[in-house]
This record gives structure tokens, sequence and C-alpha cells, in this order.
């Protein structure tokens, strides 16, 4: 007996910071998304996330063929495959951007360049140290020493007038030069501007071990940072491309993934 | 997920644990035969020209080999914690933290620590720690140092750099016969370099062996058999642990049989192993049918003695030590690995330890990459602290070369 197979794809992207899941259909359009908090259970947010799609599109599990999931949380999530977010990003990416040969990402406590054949392989990828430094978490503990949301550094770095100096690359005493800046009676624009500018030349060096083709497509959360979107273009000396909805490329290519992998118009028993 | 994949154990390992079980334990009881036989027991560096102290009866002991069991056994964290209370800085070679730890605690340390040295030997030719290293020690036990300067090789070894060395090895030898009362016996020598010569060659033919497909050899394997040539080198107790093995891995080739079951990609090593995870570490490769077939670190003991009388050859053999040569050597050294070894990738072990080794790596791995067109993959750790070592970026990155390998 044979029954028609669903057609819906999902990826979640479970991060160091937030959880995103995308769901595309045959067409590999984006049909669905939605976002939330990591926080305590990657893995039950995600699941709540899927759910919240599905209602929104009104839809039931059977409908979906496939899932892959990625990011750090991705082994605790029943997906049917896990795999690597550079290789989810740069999937993600070629869909978005087809000429694209590198891709900047910059997650919660990771930073990434990865350079991308034709057809969105990865041919090599370099992820900063393992310490916070250039990274989502670093602009967090930053706006949290400067009492303003993440999201409103993007706007304060663009009205500085004159850049301060961010040396230290250790996120702890990087808060430290914070608060001796803001005691010296500096303008949070000004402090803002160069936190943006110290986590640009983290990911700058970063590009340099993998050199720079372009185009090149800046993602994550932090690509919704004017300031640092400015300050690498700036330093790197060349546009960057930013997706509509940066944070969620790595969890496309999941949902792309998953279609490749579902079983194709085979009848169901 | 992968599905388990059965990893294949070398018989020769029973026979490899008693030759260091009882390497060990002579170096353990020392104190009790040492001196009757008029036998000092020297602390020596891993690249110290070994021969010319078995030719005076000198029981050679490697704290660095010591490090690697400490980190193997898991206490090397413990161990360099109490260097660095001590006034050790953070940025010392583990080895040299843990091997200075197990002297101040011997009751956290493996064996109880190592027993006392009458003398120590140290050769730069690897690094400049081990100077200070050891310089440190000569003032704890208060016996003498005896130093090997090999001077830095831009380019090819030169007369003038093997004359200098030769020099020193001629007034070492003039200590040494003061240390231990015997004459130097050149006879003596020439037996030891032989005895090194066989045992190099053993470990040359069964590390060519691993160009077979599949490999009989995973990296964890020549990280564990290397052990006898690097404190047994010039005995005959590794001449005939070589032998067995030798034959154990032939058998493997000839009977087809890989180390990984199911190989699908070959990999290159380059680094020290990272001794507290080292099966952890490579199972998430072999589960995914990647093995390791070569590497830079093991490979450092499979180099031919050069020609020339006696101290002559040890002084262009120690001078030459990879670890004592250019860039430019380094790249082509895994460049024709790769090539040998029919290579899909290889991936670059950067150890926070160990300075002369890690810190060129990231341009040799560009020009690999360059040459080869394989890609290489870096990773952060250190051989032995596993302080430093944080595994969930570790393994998205594994995890992510591996996949791009398989696309
Ligand atoms: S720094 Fe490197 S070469 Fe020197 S002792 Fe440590 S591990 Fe060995």
């Amino acid at each position: 007996m044979s029954k028609p197979v669903s057609k819906f794809y999902l990826g979640v992207d479970i991060g160091s910071l937030t959880t995103k899941v995308v769901m595309v259909d045959e067409e590999s359009r984006i049909i669905a998304r939605a976002t939330g908090r990591t926080g305590f259970s990657g893995r039950e947010v995600a699941s709540r996330l899927a759910a919240s799609l599905l209602i929104e599109l009104q839809l039931s599990e059977k409908d979906v063929a496939a899932t892959v999931a990625t990011g750090y949380g991705r082994v605790t999530f029943p997906a049917d495959r896990e795999m690597s977010e550079i290789t989810c990003q740069a999937r993600g990416i070629y869909q978005l951007f087809n000429k694209a040969e590198t891709v900047i990402d910059i997650g919660g406590q990771d930073s990434k360049v990865i350079k991308v054949l034709p057809g969105g392989k990865v041919s090599d990828f370099t992820m900063n140290d393992k310490c916070a430094a250039g990274t989502g978490r670093f602009l967090e503990v930053m706006a949290g020493a400067l009492e303003v949301d993440v999201k409103e550094l993007g706007g304060l770095a663009e009205e500085a007038s004159d850049s301060c100096s961010i040396s230290s690359i250790c996120t702890v005493f990087a808060e430290s030069e914070v608060i001796s800046h803001i005691a010296a009676g500096r303008t949070k624009p000004d402090i803002v501007a160069g936190v943006c500018n110290s986590v640009a030349a983290r990911v700058a060096a970063l590009t340099a071990r993998t050199g720079l083709a372009p185009d090149v497509v800046f993602t994550g959360g932090v690509a919704r940072n004017k300031g640092v979107v400015n300050a690498l273009a700036a330093q790197l000396g060349t546009r960057l491309l930013i997706p509509d909805e940066p944070e969620i490329t790595a969890a496309l290519g999941a949902a792309l993934f998953a279609r490749d992998i579902a079983p194709k118009n085979k009848p169901c028993v | 997920m992968a599905e388990q994949r059965r990893y294949r154990p070398l018989a020769s390992t029973r026979q490899l644990e008693k030759t260091m079980t009882r390497y060990y334990a002579l170096t353990r009881y020392h104190r009790l035969w040492g001196r009757p036989l008029r036998r000092p027991l020297a602390w020596v560096t891993s690249g110290a020209p070994v021969e010319l102290l078995l030719a005076f009866n000198i029981h050679p002991v490697y704290p660095e080999n010591y490090g690697a069991i400490c980190g193997t056994r898991k206490v090397s964290a413990k161990l360099c914690k109490v260097a660095e209370a001590a006034g050790y800085s953070q940025d010392l070679c583990s080895y040299a933290r843990s091997h200075i730890g197990s002297i101040m605690r011997p009751d956290l340390a493996p064996m109880g620590g190592l027993p006392r040295p009458d003398l120590l030997v140290a050769c730069n030719n690897i690094c400049g720690t081990v100077l200070k290293w050891y310089e440190a020690l000569a003032r704890i036990f208060n016996v003498p140092l005896l130093v090997l300067d090999t001077p830095y090789l831009p380019g090819e070894v030169t007369g003038h750099a093997v004359g200098y060395v030769h020099e020193q090895l001629k007034e070492m030898a003039a200590d040494l016969e003061k240390i231990t009362g015997r004459r130097f016996d050149a006879r003596g020598l020439e037996k030891r370099l032989l005895l090194s010569k066989e045992t190099i060659s053993l470990w040359r033919e069964i590390r060519e062996f691993c160009r077979a497909e599949p490999s009989p050899l995973n990296a964890p394997d020549l990280f564990i058999h290397m052990a006898p040539i690097v404190v047994l080198r010039g005995t005959k107790q590794s001449l005939k642990y070589y032998r067995q093995l030798r034959d154990e891995v032939k058998h493997r080739v000839d009977q087809g049989l890989g180390a990984v079951e199911n190989e699908k990609i070959r990999l290159v090593w380059d680094n020290i192993a990272i001794w507290y995870r080292l099966f952890a570490f490579f199972k998430d490769f072999s589960q995914r049918g990647a093995c390791f077939v070569t590497d830079t670190y093991s490979g450092g003991w499979a180099v031919e003695l050069s020609p020339g009388d006696p101290l002559e050859s040890l002084a262009s053999t120690y001078t030459e030590i990879f670890l004592n040569r250019s860039l430019e050597f380094r790249a082509r050294q895994m460049i024709d690995l790769i090539k040998d070894f029919n290579a899909h990738g290889f991936v670059m072990h950067s150890n926070r330890s160990c300075k002369p080794y890690s810190l060129v790596q990231e341009v040799i791995r560009r020009q690999v990459m360059r040459e080869t067109g394989v890609p290489g993959l870096m990773v952060e750790a250190d051989m032995a602290d596993s302080r430093v070592f944080a595994n969930e970026p570790v393994k998205n990155r594994v995890q992510a070369f591996i996949e791009t390998l398989e696309a």
C-alpha cells in the first residue's frame, strides 16, 4: 500500500546562546522559522520551537520527512542525522548567495571563517581559539558592563566620534578596560565602537588564515550589529553581504540537508 | 550516528608492556644495582646522544617519556598545578611542569616519581625549554649537568655546525670519563650505534608498511609502540621488540588487515599525541573510517644515523633532528608524507606546550594545502595538560573536517 510522502524538512540549530529552527519545503524555500534562547535545555527549546512551527503551518509531525540537527546541542536532539554547523552554514549560505566563497560567522561562543567551493562544499575553515574573544558572548559581556542591550550596540557605535581602544583579547580583562573607559568619562558610543573594532580585529585575523575571496558573506547574530559590520568591512577592505536573517543560515543548511537525506517519493508502507 | 567500529588490537602490545615494565622496574630499583655495578643513572632529554651515554654504561631515563606517562594516566594537570604553585609558569611545557611537580609531590606521581639522577644531559636540538628545565633540576639535585648545544639549521646541515657539535661531544666524552670513572670505549660506542641503526631501520620498515591500504596501524598504535625506541634506543631489548612488531605488522599487510575497520579516509598527524585522550580523540575518526596512517612525531625516531666516525655521526644525526630545522623542511616533510602515504588530509595538533613544534604550523598548513590540494585541520590542545582541552569545540571541528572529507 502506498500513500503520498510528506514534503517538509526541518533544520534545527542548537547554538550556545540561541536555538534556531527552520522549515523548508520541497522547493527548498524557507516556509517558517523560529528562534529562542537556548538556556538550560537546548533540546527542549528546540522541540518547543519545532512544535510552534507545526502549529503555525498547520502541519503534523508526519508531514516532516526528515530532520537534521546542528550546533553545540546537536547530539541531544532526536534528529535523523546530526551535522556540524560548519557544513550546514556553508550549505545554507550557498543557497542564499551562490557566488559566496567566504563565510564569516560570529556566533555565541565561536567565530569562524569558512571557505566555500562552488556547490556549497567546504574547502577550509578556521575557528577562534577556545576563548570568547571575537564572539557574540564577548559583545554580551561588554553590553552588560555598559548597561545597554546588545541590540543597541550597533546604533551606538554609529554615533561614535572618537573610538576608544580595547587592547586586551581576554574577555574579562577587556571588560575591565571598558569599565576604566567609563570611569575616565568616555562616551558610550566611543566605547562601543572600540568594542566592535576589537571583535572585528579578532575575526579579521582569523580571515587572514584562510584567505579572503569574494563574495564574502557575514552571518550569525552579530551580523545584525552595524558597528561590527562596518568595522569588519573596513578592516578587511571588502564589501560584506548579509542575509536578511543572518542567525538562521546554519539551520537553513540543516533543513536543506534534511531534504537531501529524506527518502524521495518512495512509497511508504 | 555512525555505527560502532571495532579497533583491532595488536598482539605485540603484551610484549610491549613487558619490555616497558622491565625497563621501569630496573629504573625504579636502580639504587640497588646502580652503585655496585658502577652504572650511574642519567636523566636525559629525548634528543640527547644516548648512544654515547650507553657506551659509558650509563642508565638513561627520560623525563619526557615520564611526562607522557603522566599524561596517559591523567595526572598531569594535578602535577602541573603543584609546579605552578611553586612558581613555574603555566606557559611552561607541561612535560617540564609534570616532571617538576612529580619531584615535589611523589605521592601524586606515577611510580612515585623517577629515581634520583646522578647526572643530567640536555640537548637543545628539540627546544630551548630543556635548558632551563634541566638547570632547575641541577639546582634541585645538585648533580652535574652536561649540555649539548646544537645550532638551529635554517637550511642544510653545514660542516661548521657538525664540527661545533663534534667538539662538544669530545668534551662530553671527557666529562663522562671523569663522572663514571670509565675510559671512553670507541668500540662500545660503535656497537651501540649499530644497535640503534638496526632498531631504526625496523621502525622505518614498520612505518613504511602503513603505505598499504588499508593501513595496518593507526596513529595511537604508533604513539604507544614508539615507547621502546625512545627509552631503549641503542639496546638489544628494543631491537628484539621491533622484530616482533615488524612481523606482526607485516602479517597484517599480507592478510590485508587494517587497523581501522573499513578504512575510507587516510590522514597524516602532526605534533605530539594528546596523551590524556589518546583513544577517545582518535575514536571520533576511526568510527567514521578515518585512519591516521603516519605522523611526524613518532617518525622523529625513524631517521637514519648519519655516516662517519662514531662521534661525527652522532654530531650530525642529533643536529639534523626535524624540530631543529626550518619551516620549509617541515612543510616538505608533510607534503612528502601526504604523497607517499596517499593521504586525503592532515590534522595538526597545535600543542600549547611545545612551541618549536607548534608556532609555525599555521604557515605550514597553508603551504601544504596549497601544494597537495588536501585539507588540513588545526586542533588546539596540549599533550599532557588536560585543562587546556575543550572537548566540544574540538569535537565540532573534527566532525566538520570529516564531513568535508566525506563530501
Ligand atoms: S617544549 Fe616541546 S620539545 Fe621541548 S620538552 Fe616540551 S614537548 Fe619536548
